[in-house]
């Protein structure tokens, strides 16, 4: 029964810190510009494939720096992506209604698709873990796979900077500013336009980031983007929109929900956690942890 | 953004058009092009009827593929399990509950969140509808339902036998082009313009005496017994219900049609779904290439032509009369 309850609540953790790898750029995103970014499940995924074909040169045999590198350099990628579609999207839509900035980002998002399709193809591609990270743990009946561990060491390491960021740095406080009030932020001399590049540029860069870290979590496959960004929007809208401690949280939350559906109601995957979010929705469309209302 | 203004007389033509176009393809082209013919005139009820709430009455939805599913396995079931009922029976029983969870999804949502928020909830719905078809056993799981027959209609007096030949296509042209007609109606009559108003000033429109909620959420059922009436004509089209017609991906395409044809125009969707259906054609051989396709096709479309190909055309018009018309007069 212990190792029943450890491993659920293992579960539910890799499950939270996964999720939140891939909410945190889109929540950072939609609180500073107010875009939800349809695409950001996509770039994610073609930051996993990034790392698979860096890593592919390893063959089998990958060690964690090695593993670290591709991360990184597709983080790397994706930022740099980040400042393409910035320029070539985010700002001719900047006086256009939000309705049609949806609209545009998740046209990206199929872009995504087609683009892993033509290069990458429609097979399911999988990384092993890094040597280092193939052993288990046991831990009162349950089996913890090291690799999940650092799955979750990463999603908290990757809060934990964030959140330092926002909330101790300057640069965190100006970024608050503009999410409160861009216009006046501008009169006091903040360069807003700028800011927004570089909030997009780090978005972009936490989704190259997630798809290399998590790239032996999962097989590749075209339906990653899907799968993930629907994960995400959903521990967004419930941890309060352009929220990263709320998304934190929230991704613990719906973690919970999704290994208690795993374990209980195994044929139906999918049901408790889209339910949650529409009970979530209908109580607090707000978000349960957001301090006020959306106008 | 302005919308065109209600001339019923070249509603009708066009309309006549289309129809005309659609009559000659089974006398000209091979069977593969007359189901494609079909499937976009499917399409284009599939499109409208999207544009109906997003243009008339602002109402964004990602989950207009969840309408069509609904429908088009209401059919399939139906069909299937209990062929006695007439075929009219079963489209109506499929629009009633394409519009029963419209209502069920605009009673939870419209009133509590609209514009971006209300299509992330669409598409969260959406995505539950997927995975209880993917997951029920009555539904064909995975697999979907095979084996839906053209039906039979009985007329009384004559027996409209679908299933032979080319029967089945004049049906979908007929009830498409009824359709689309019953949608001109509700987007240029009182009710119509009374979404207009809700859309462009909510706030006055309440003011005016308007039930804003109300009117918001019969566009939303409207739409979504439309479309799923479109996804109930589409299942014994195809012959076999999947479950890829519930997923969100297949809720781009109303979205596609509407943009690229052009919002403000009722007809814009149809336009859509024409252009469409030709590109999908044209590239039916390359591989990969069709979402590629779609997503660069509706990324051109918003940041460079948000009027559409229609929007387009008549700014074009107005340029070319411009100059023309003193050079008209010289020549009187």
């Amino acid at each position: 029964m212990a190792g029943d309850l450890i491993t659920i609540l293992f579960n539910a953790m890799i499950w939270a810190m996964a999720t939140f790898l891939v909410a945190s750029g889109l929540t950072l995103v939609f609180g500073i510009l107010h875009v939800l970014n349809f695409s950001h499940g996509g770039f994610f995924m073609i930051g996993g494939y990034v790392a698979y074909t860096v890593l592919s040169m390893f063959g089998a045999d990958i060690p964690l720096w090695a593993y670290l590198v591709a991360a990184i350099v597709a983080s790397v990628a994706m930022g740099g992506t980040g400042v393409a579609v910035d320029t070539l999207v985010f700002r001719r839509l900047k006086s256009v209604d939000g309705v049609y900035v949806l609209i545009a980002t998740y046209a990206l998002l199929l872009v995504c698709d087609g683009v892993v399709k033509l290069i990458w193809g429609l097979n399911y591609l999988s990384v092993s873990p890094p040597r280092e990270l193939l052993d288990v743990i046991f831990l009162g009946g349950a089996i913890l796979p090291t690799f999940s561990i650092f799955v979750i060491l990463s999603g908290v390491v990757v809060f934990l900077v964030l959140d330092y960021v926002l909330n101790r740095t300057s640069a965190g406080r100006i970024l608050q500013v503009i999410a409160i009030d861009p216009w006046m932020a501008g009169v006091v001399g903040i360069n807003v336009s700028s800011v927004y590049r570089w909030t997009v540029i780090t978005g972009f860069a936490l989704a190259g980031l997630a798809g290399g870290l998590l790239v032996a979590n999962q097989s590749l496959s075209p339906d990653l983007a899907g799968i993930f960004i629907l994960q995400a929007f959903g521990v967004v809208i419930v941890g309060g929109m352009g929220s990263v401690r709320g998304a934190f949280v929230a991704s613990i939350f719906l973690g919970l929900v999704e290994a208690l559906s795993a374990t209980y109601l195994p044929n139906y995957p999918g049901v408790l956690f889209f339910a949650t979010i529409a009970l979530v929705l209908i109580v607090r469309p707000e978000g349960l942890l957001s301090r006020q209302a959306t106008t | 953004m302005t919308i065109a203004r209600v001339r019923p007389a070249i509603f009708f033509s066009l309309l006549a058009l289309l129809v005309a176009g659609a009559l000659i393809v089974p006398h000209v082209a091979n069977r593969g092009v007359v189901f494609l013919s079909g499937v976009v005139a499917i399409n284009v009820v599939f499109g409208i009827a999207f544009n109906l709430a997003f243009a008339k009455a602002g109402i964004l939805s990602f989950g207009n593929a969840m309408f069509f599913a609904v429908g088009a396995y209401c059919a399939g079931y139906l069909i299937t399990q209990q062929n006695h009922l007439p075929f009219v029976v079963i489209l109506l029983a499929a629009a009633g509950c394409g519009g029963l969870l419209a209502l069920v999804t605009g009673l939870l949502a419209l009133r509590r969140a609209s514009g971006v928020y209300f299509a992330v909830i669409t598409l969260a719905v959406g995505a539950l509808v997927h995975v209880l078809i993917m997951k029920l056993n009555f539904l064909g799981r995975n697999d979907g339902l095979v084996g839906v027959n053209r039906p039979i209609i009985d007329l009384g007096l004559v027996e409209l036998d679908l299933a032979r030949g080319d029967a089945y296509y004049y049906f979908i042209i007929a009830s498409c082009a009824l359709l689309v007609t019953l949608m001109w109606v509700l987007w240029s009559n009182r009710f119509g313009r009374s979404l207009q108003g809700v859309k462009s000033d909510p706030m006055r429109a309440s003011f005016l005496g308007i039930d804003i909620d109300r009117k918001r959420l019969i566009a939303l059922v409207l739409s979504g017994s439309i479309t799923a009436l479109a996804g109930a004509i589409y299942a014994p089209w195809a012959q076999i219900v999947t479950p890829e017609l519930a997923h969100w991906s297949f809720s781009t395409m109303p979205l596609l049609f509407t943009l690229l044809g052009g919002s403000a125009f009722f007809l814009g969707p149809a336009v859509g779904a024409i252009l469409f259906g030709l590109l999908d054609y044209a590239t039916r051989s390359l591989i990969g290439i069709s979402d590629l396709l779609v997503g660069g096709l509706l990324l051109a479309v918003v940041l460079s032509v948000p009027g559409g190909v229609l929007g387009l055309l008549g700014s074009l018009l107005a340029r070319v009369r411009a100059p023309s018309s003193p050079r008209r007069e010289g020549r009187a």
